[in-house]
């Protein structure tokens, strides 16, 4: 093992840390919106994919990384996308909320993260491939065809990503001074600064810039291992999974993606220890059902999909990928889908 | 701190996974008459901090937010009458 592998330990380390303490999941961020009209997680995720998108450009002018945009699966990432956004609603959270609540003690992420790891295995290379291979059959246009915002439009990807960074970044920032106020509510205003790191749960301007920080430092020490992509979750529980498997080489599953995995697992536990959250919470059986079933739709759309929340829309939007913007949209529409039937249908009811 | 307020009701949704604790606070809270009370028992980070920002967007009154032990909190939200 080389030490380009092992930053990915270092990069989840502090990925894990910054996901515990921003409290950051896209589930919530995607589901909230529909279920209580709270859009907090929501801006974080934005924020994170600006500031990503902005490193990532200057890193591809200045030769830092080459974008490496996932290619259009039209059957992988409409459906699969969309089945992995039904199933991260019942497991409770998304790739990455998963994960780090798996570092914070919770049993129902736990049930999550197995039913994920299986059902990754058997759709990247058991009983469920040929429907893989059906879903990832069309191509269209062919063969690898990367495309992104930028190359449809004929223009270099790096001033575009720049420019499209900061130019939804004022326009966001304009309509956010036009509607400044209720959103103040910030309940330990006044505690030290050590106590707003380590202590309470971060606001999400912070959360946001840490996370898409941790995202343009992924990319080129991933590619320094010979990995070339930014942050991704289902790849490493796949390979940690395949660990268990005598078929499969040990020493393949040691990789970058797998370190970045038990980095964010111990970097969640690290700041849910300090803060005094971390305690193992054991929900009603059916929710550990639930939670399965959910990381298994998860595990299945991820690999259909070649990608998580993400690989898609934390990695490959920032690198303008068309293949991640479809799934990104997919995901966000399984939720939805899913998110109204389990909560909004039922509350109205009431 | 909060031994003072009377809660009419409690609920504990210990152990609960995203986004329940909030999903079934916010629905018990909608039941409950104008001045009622509801202590909760939660011990979900997210929530801990997502409730209370949404409860007061109906209206709800936040009395007190209190940390018992570890991740453990306890709280006390007057209902705003939605009933």
């Amino acid at each position: 093992m080389t030490f380009p592998i092992l930053t990915g330990l270092l990069v989840g380390l502090a990925f894990g840390f910054a996901l515990q303490r921003g409290r950051f999941c896209m589930n919530s961020a995607f589901r909230d919106i529909v279920t209580m009209k709270d859009y907090t997680l929501l801006k974080t995720v934005a924020l994170a994919l600006l500031v990503s998108m902005l490193g990532f450009g200057i890193m591809a002018m200045t030769n830092i990384i080459t974008p490496n945009p996932k290619p259009i699966l039209w059957g992988g990432n409409i459906i699969g996308s969309f089945l992995f956004g039904i199933g991260m609603v019942l497991a409770g959270g998304c790739a990455s909320g998963i994960t780090y609540r798996v570092g914070e003690g919770m049993v129902g992420a736990m049930t999550a993260v197995l039913g994920l790891i299986l059902a990754a295995i058997a759709t990247a290379m058991s009983f469920l491939k040929p429907v893989r291979d059906a879903l990832q059959a069309i191509k269209v246009p062919a063969e690898g065809s990367s495309i992104t915002v930028a190359s449809i439009l004929g223009l270099d990807y790096a001033i575009t990503a720049i420019v499209l960074a900061i130019v939804l970044g004022l326009i966001w920032w304009f309509f956010a001074q036009k509607n400044k106020g209720g959103d103040v509510f910030d309940a330990h205003k006044d505690a030290s600064l050590t106590d707003k790191i380590f202590k309470y749960g971060w606001s999400w301007i912070p959360t946001g810039v840490v996370i898409g920080l941790v995202g343009i430092v992924a990319f080129p020490l991933s590619a320094w291992s010979g990995r070339n992509y930014p942050l991704g979750i289902t790849s490493g529980w796949l390979k940690i999974g395949q660990m268990f498997m005598p078929s499969v080489p040990f020493e393949n599953s040691l990789k970058w993606d797998m370190w970045l995995i038990v980095g964010i697992v111990v970097g969640a536990a690290v700041a849910a220890l300090i803060a005094k959250e971390f305690k193992l919470r054991m929900p009603a059986g059916r929710v550990l059902v639930q939670t399965f079933i959910g990381g298994a739709l998860m595990g299945f759309g991820a690999v259909c999909s070649t990608g998580c929340n993400i690989g898609h829309i934390l990695s490959g939007v920032p690198q303008l990928s068309i293949g991640s913007l479809i799934a990104g949209t997919s995901i966000v529409l399984g939720a939805w889908l899913a998110a109204y039937l389990m909560f909004v249908r039922p509350m109205a009811k009431e | 701190m909060t031994e003072e307020i009377k809660a009419t009701k409690t609920l504990d949704v210990c152990g609960e996974i995203c986004p329940y604790p909030d999903v079934k606070s916010m629905a018990t809270l909608k039941k409950m008459e104008k001045g009622e009370v509801l202590e909760i028992l939660l011990d979900y980070p997210l929530s801990v901090e997502r409730l209370p920002r949404n409860a007061a967007k109906w209206g709800h009154k936040v009395l007190a937010v209190e940390q018992l032990e570890g991740p453990n909190h306890r709280i006390m939200i007057e209902a705003f009458g939605l009933k």
